[in-house]
């Protein structure tokens, strides 16, 4: 890579229609493409398999999450209950997992909803201030009437004067190099 | 109609004929129990009556819940839940009607009608200040007019959602939606009031000292959660030879495993916060109904409803539970269908661990009385029974399904449930 394509961001290529933005993700996905994104003003079905994108992995970390709660909550009673402080209340065993059930449901609720929270903050790369992107004057286009695909110059694949070209060959409108 | 379909629907006459013989065998038995004052056959017969007046409870509810949320994904499905419902007055006819008026039945089955009937304590049921304290509510007349009640609600409730949908299929009015609508929003919380009482007087009532406020919600959980099995498992045989081949696809499987799994959570929140609540409190007239849910009366050792209590947490919520959690158990045609398959059986040892221990009158005991187990002949005639029922339920199904159009083709939403989308 020369030190001119260092400075790139990627294309980015607009298009009129959502069948069309459609048709030209999924031949960008068969051309093996892996950075690179599609905009539209709004959600379109079937574009997670038009792009070839995997299912969020999320909900493995609010499991994770929920576990790790259920566990705390265990110890937790476990330690102040029976452990550290041993009392018997309403004459019930030390500890059981029957009378703490609360503490061990309400535990499990909240650390999966930490997993969630802040699994979708980390795979998302948040926080983020600021975005190449924005930089385009017609980017926000995308949230009215245009659908933009982007080629990340971050794609082993990308190569500006070959990106440009495949983006044209696809049907794309207005074709724009983003600069960081 | 295709080759395959009336096929199908062409087998409602035998189904519906080995219902009849079933249900006429579990009668029999029923009977001659009466002869040897042994309530366990009669039992089976309310058990397998209540078992499907659940379901198809259930499905009604399902049916109204997804009219008034103007549910997308719904009509190709709800029109099958449409063709069930039709059986519900007739479950109850067969079943629980002719139990409660008959006046011997009565008697064996809800001990606290017979006013001569001797408890353990040596003392007359009539003679009960418990139930003396509960007889405004509680007294034969009140009783019989409410399951009068019951039946003519579910029949009105049932006519209604299954005529204007017919409707559609040959006037092909959209204002239609907007009766049963109507129709709906009235008939959820009047729905959900009559299935509390319901469950109050069938099962309840069969032990009248207990009390539990959150009975009505455990029996609503159960009867969701096995209509949304029996919804899995009958589209499963539809789309594979039936009227919803090539219909049913990915994401109406997904929405159907959506809610098994919110239903099981919900189910084992009710039962669960149920035990707690006695649990914690520690009073001995609500104790015992878990008390002979767990320990043999004669030997003070755990009987065998402890084991089925082990197997409704761990295989009835723990098991479904953990399976529903993965994207691809709700999607996979053959897991989904396992899950379901799984939380019916489960259904039927959850509303038997309600319904069948209780205290029978033994002087030779220490306590004074035996409960009756869970493995026994009588688990045999209540699989009879619920069998007998099913078969009749059914066949109904399926002559329903000649009436009308197996998929509601002018419902308004019908282009966007056939292609709905995750």
């Amino acid at each position: 890579m020369n030190e001119r394509n260092e400075r790139i961001f990627g294309v980015a290529c607009t298009f009129r229609k959502p069948a069309d933005v459609f048709h030209a993700a999924e031949k960008v996905r068969d051309a093996g493409w892996t950075r690179w994104d599609v905009h539209t003003p709004f959600p379109i079905h079937g574009m997670d398999q038009a792009m070839g994108l995997p299912r969020s992995k999320v909900p493995r970390l609010t499991l994770l999450g929920g576990v790790t709660g259920f566990i705390t909550g265990c110890l937790l009673t476990w330690y102040m209950n029976s452990y550290d402080y041993p009392l018997i209340v309403g004459g019930k065993p030390y500890w059981s997992a029957i009378y703490p059930f609360p503490v061990l449901y309400e535990c499990t609720i909240l650390f999966a909803a930490f997993g969630t929270f802040f699994g979708q903050f980390i795979l998302n790369r948040l926080p983020h201030h600021h975005h190449p992107l924005f930089e385009l004057p017609n980017f926000a286009r995308v949230s009215d009437d245009t659908f933009m695909v982007v080629l990340e110059a971050q794609d082993p694949k990308f190569h500006v004067d070959d990106s440009r070209n495949f983006l044209q060959s696809l049907g794309g409108q207005e074709i724009t190099v983003i600069r960081d | 109609m295709s080759d395959s379909s009336s096929k199908l629907t062409s087998k409602w006459t035998t189904i519906l004929g080995l219902g009849v013989i079933a249900l006429v065998a579990a009668w029999a038995l029923a009977f001659l129990g009466l002869g040897q004052h042994d309530h366990r056959p009669a039992l089976s017969v309310l058990l397998g009556c209540l078992f499907w007046t659940s379901l198809l409870i259930g499905m009604l509810m399902l049916t109204m819940i997804t009219r008034v949320f103007d549910a997308g994904w719904a009509p190709v499905i709800r029109r099958n839940w449409e063709f069930m419902i039709g059986a519900l007055p007739v479950v109850l006819l067969l079943g629980v009607v002719p139990l409660a008026f008959l006046t011997d039945f009565r008697h064996l089955l809800w001990e606290w009608t017979d006013v001569k009937h001797i408890l353990p304590s040596g003392h007359e049921v009539g003679h009960d200040p418990i139930l003396q304290a509960k007889s405004w509510f509680l007294n034969e007349k009140f009783f019989l007019v409410r399951i009068s009640l019951y039946v003519v609600f579910f029949s009105v409730l049932t006519w209604a959602m299954r005529t204007w949908s017919f409707k559609q299929d040959t006037d092909r009015t959209a204002s239609h939606t907007h009766t049963l609508h109507a129709f709906s929003a009235a008939g959820i919380p009047l729905g959900a009031v009559a299935l509390t009482m319901l469950a109050f007087d069938c099962l309840m009532a069969l032990s009248y000292h207990w009390f539990s406020t959150m009975y009505g919600v455990w029996f609503f959980a159960l009867s969701i959660r096995l209509a949304l099995a029996a919804t899995v498992i009958l589209t499963y045989r539809l789309s594979n030879g039936g009227w919803l081949d090539g219909i049913l696809n990915q994401a109406h499987r997904h929405v159907l495993g959506c809610l098994m799994l919110a239903f099981t959570v919900f189910w084992a929140y009710i039962s669960f916060s149920q035990y707690f609540l006695i649990y914690t409190a520690n009073i001995p007239e609500e104790t015992f109904w878990y008390n002979i849910r767990e320990f043999d009366p004669v030997t003070g050792l755990k009987s065998d409803w402890w084991g089925v209590s082990m197997y409704l947490i761990f295989g009835f919520f723990l098991l479904p539970f953990l399976a529903l959690l993965f994207y691809r158990s709700k999607i996979v045609p053959g897991r989904l269908l396992t899950i379901a398959v799984i939380i019916f059986i489960g259904g039927i040892v959850d509303l038997l661990f309600n319904a069948v221990p209780r205290q029978i009158l033994d002087k030779t005991a220490p306590e004074g009385f035996t409960v009756s187990p869970f493995l026994c002949g009588g688990l045999a005639t209540d699989l009879l029974a619920i069998a007998g029922f099913g078969a009749i339920v059914i066949g109904l199904f399926l002559r329903s399904a000649t009436k009308a159009e197996t998929i509601p083709v002018h419902d308004p939403r019908i282009l966007e449930s056939i292609n709905y989308h995750e």
